[in-house]
């Protein structure tokens, strides 16, 4: 130790800023995997296509509203909807359809959509 | 004896081994969780794929024209679903046939025996020794309204106008 010097500290210095910067790319490649993997359970665990699919159902419903209503089937179509979707897809599911009511010139229902699966929750008025 | 030079090697040294530390513990952690991310890619592009074709067999060709899924649902025609699906599920420009399976079922509400959720099997699993019950399959669904129909009824929903959810198991073999 007796004979040591202090030539050669800026190529030290320099070392140690290699190290540190290869100390964050680590880091991030590190997160990155990790990043992957919650965007894809996200994307997963969103039920983009159910929320699809129940809109174009109350669509539907609302669409042959009236005779379904004139025949007395109204409310068992929508139960249909409201059981079903409990039992097989896990969702607590409501719709309703108001009466029609002027809006910008035209006659349209107001419906409220609700969806919600424990994760996900969506809410909706639209008037179709 | 102790004397003061050479502080910065000292130093040097604590960092190097910080650093080499962290560096393994980075490392170490890393691989546990390396594929996990892509794995379900190939999943997420079938259930696509299946949902597109439901809401193609969805739609009528035309204004008031026939909705093709409702008529194999009324008409209990699963043979027939099948092969449409399939057969929409490899419209494709070139290339060989995707190797695809299905299976599927309906979801009713039998209002006749205390609101009872019954399923139908529409669809069955092929039955040629390749079925293993392990596939990795993707369900995609579509519901489904029937009108009312003139009895007899259609087997086994019943005449009346209902909602029913077709649910099909898709998997490449």
């Amino acid at each position: 130790m007796a004979r040591m010097n202090e030539d050669g500290q800026w190529i030290v210095l320099m070392g140690l800023l290699v190290a540190v910067a290869l100390f964050f790319l680590a880091l991030i490649v590190n997160q990155s995997a990790l990043v992957g993997q919650t965007t894809a359970e996200g994307v997963l665990e969103f039920p983009k296509n159910d929320i699809r699919d129940l809109r174009e159902a109350v669509f539907d419903y609302v669409r042959d509203y009236e005779a379904l209503r004139n025949n007395g089937y109204d409310d068992d179509v929508k139960n249909d909807v409201i059981a079903i979707s409990l039992e097989r897809k896990n969702a607590v599911v409501n719709f309703a359809v108001g009466e029609k009511r002027d809006v910008s010139g035209r006659d349209l229902r107001p419906v409220e959509i609700h969806y919600n699966n424990g994760v996900t929750e969506y809410d909706e008025t639209v008037y179709y | 004896m102790v004397n003061d030079t050479g502080q910065l090697y000292t130093m040097e040294g604590v960092a190097a081994g910080l650093i080499m530390l962290l560096t393994a513990y980075i490392v170490i952690s890393t691989t546990s969780i390396y594929t996990t991310g892509d794995t379900h890619i190939p999943d997420m592009q079938l259930e696509q794929l299946g949902s597109d074709v439901l809401a193609m067999m969805d739609t009528p060709n035309s204004v008031g024209g026939k909705n093709q899924l409702v008529e194999f649902v009324n008409e209990n025609s699963g043979n027939d679903f099948k092969e449409t699906f399939l057969k929409y599920c490899n419209a494709r420009t070139s290339g060989d046939d995707d190797n695809l399976h299905m299976s599927a079922n309906v979801t009713y509400r039998d209002v006749s025996h205390g609101n009872e959720i019954k399923e139908h099997q529409f669809v069955k699993p092929p039955n040629d020794g390749s079925w293993t019950g392990r596939e990795s399959a993707v369900r995609v669904t579509r519901w489904v309204q029937l009108d009312y129909q003139n009895p007899p009824s259609r087997d086994p929903y019943g005449s009346r106008a209902q909602a029913v959810l077709v649910e099909v198991l898709l998997w490449r073999a």
